[in-house]
């Protein structure tokens, strides 16, 4: 992967998972402290936890390109380096009410499930591209053949 | 070195002659690309030079500075390089699918994909090649008849 590819990649997960955050947050908000009111400042919860959960795509840098089962690894070292980030945010970050077992399971749960969402759309656009390209290349050989 | 081109008869078979002092690489290199014109490579293998039909060859990879052309079932070496292979080619089928590889596209079975944006080829023979991200759209160009950058 070269240096500009990584930072395309780091980018566009930033924004990604900014929107997840925002997404996660305004459910389980609902869910668990719906008389929680906010001021202009929540605005800006989404963008530096997205920057620390950008943060760890650092592992997935690699001068060569990795093997399939190499970038699986580094995937999950990654969640792993995430869920550590989020972890030390709400223990020593936000106030004492996002320090209790339940809210803090709930933080490493909706991180979790935001990274596989992440990962599945990532992959279902893959898919269907390869799909489409398959496709096209059998009528690319069929009009080449001969 | 002076060229010369002779007109000749469709009753005569087209031909290129090399009037040289010694083989250097400058004559191999254009005998190179009249055969690769004609659809042959040169690969060598345990020392010995291999005639090598364009059709055959499956893919095409650069390793520590050498070139390795790959049938489905030899690999052979050549002199060429991937650049200098990569035009010679493209009117061929092949197309550049990573840093260090060309990829025969009518020996490619199907496509699937290899995660962040990156795509596996599956050859017919059932080797999986990678395509990377930056060639991912040149396939598509190639694909739809449009020329990759």
């Amino acid at each position: 992967m070269s240096g500009k590819d990584f930072w395309i990649d780091f980018i566009r997960t930033y924004f990604m998972i900014v929107t997840l955050i925002t997404i996660v947050m305004c459910i389980v908000g609902k869910v668990v402290m719906p008389e929680q009111t906010f001021g202009y400042e929540a605005f800006t919860a989404p963008l530096i936890d997205g920057f620390v959960g950008t943060v760890p795509n650092f592992v997935l840098y690699s001068k060569r390109e990795l093997r399939v089962k190499e970038l699986l690894v580094r995937k999950v070292a990654q969640l792993i380096l995430i869920e550590a980030a989020v972890l030390f945010l709400s223990l020593y970050g936000a106030d004492q009410s996002w320090r209790e077992p339940r809210i803090v399971g709930i933080l490493i749960g909706s991180v979790f499930t935001v990274y596989m969402v992440g990962t599945l759309i990532s992959w279902i656009v893959d898919l269907l591209s390869a799909k489409s390209l398959t496709k096209e290349l059998q009528e690319f050989q069929r009009a080449n053949e001969g | 070195m002076e060229i010369k081109i002779f007109k000749v008869g469709k009753d005569k078979p087209e031909e290129v002659e090399i009037h040289c002092h010694e083989m250097t690489e400058e004559v191999r290199e254009i005998v190179a690309f009249v055969k690769t014109r004609q659809g042959q490579l040169t690969g060598m293998q345990e020392g010995k030079q291999f005639e090598i039909a364009v059709t055959d060859l499956a893919y095409v990879e650069a390793v520590d500075n050498k070139v390795f052309l790959y049938t489905q079932k030899q690999v052979y070496e050549t002199k060429q390089k991937l650049y200098e292979l990569e035009e010679l080619l493209r009117e061929k089928y092949f197309l550049r699918v990573s840093k260090s590889m060309l990829l025969n596209l009518m020996k490619v079975g199907s496509i699937k994909p290899a995660m962040n944006g990156r795509m596996l080829a599956v050859l017919k023979s059932g080797e999986e090649i990678l395509i990377t991200r930056k060639y991912v759209a040149d396939l598509k160009r190639a694909l739809r008849g449009e020329r990759a950058d």
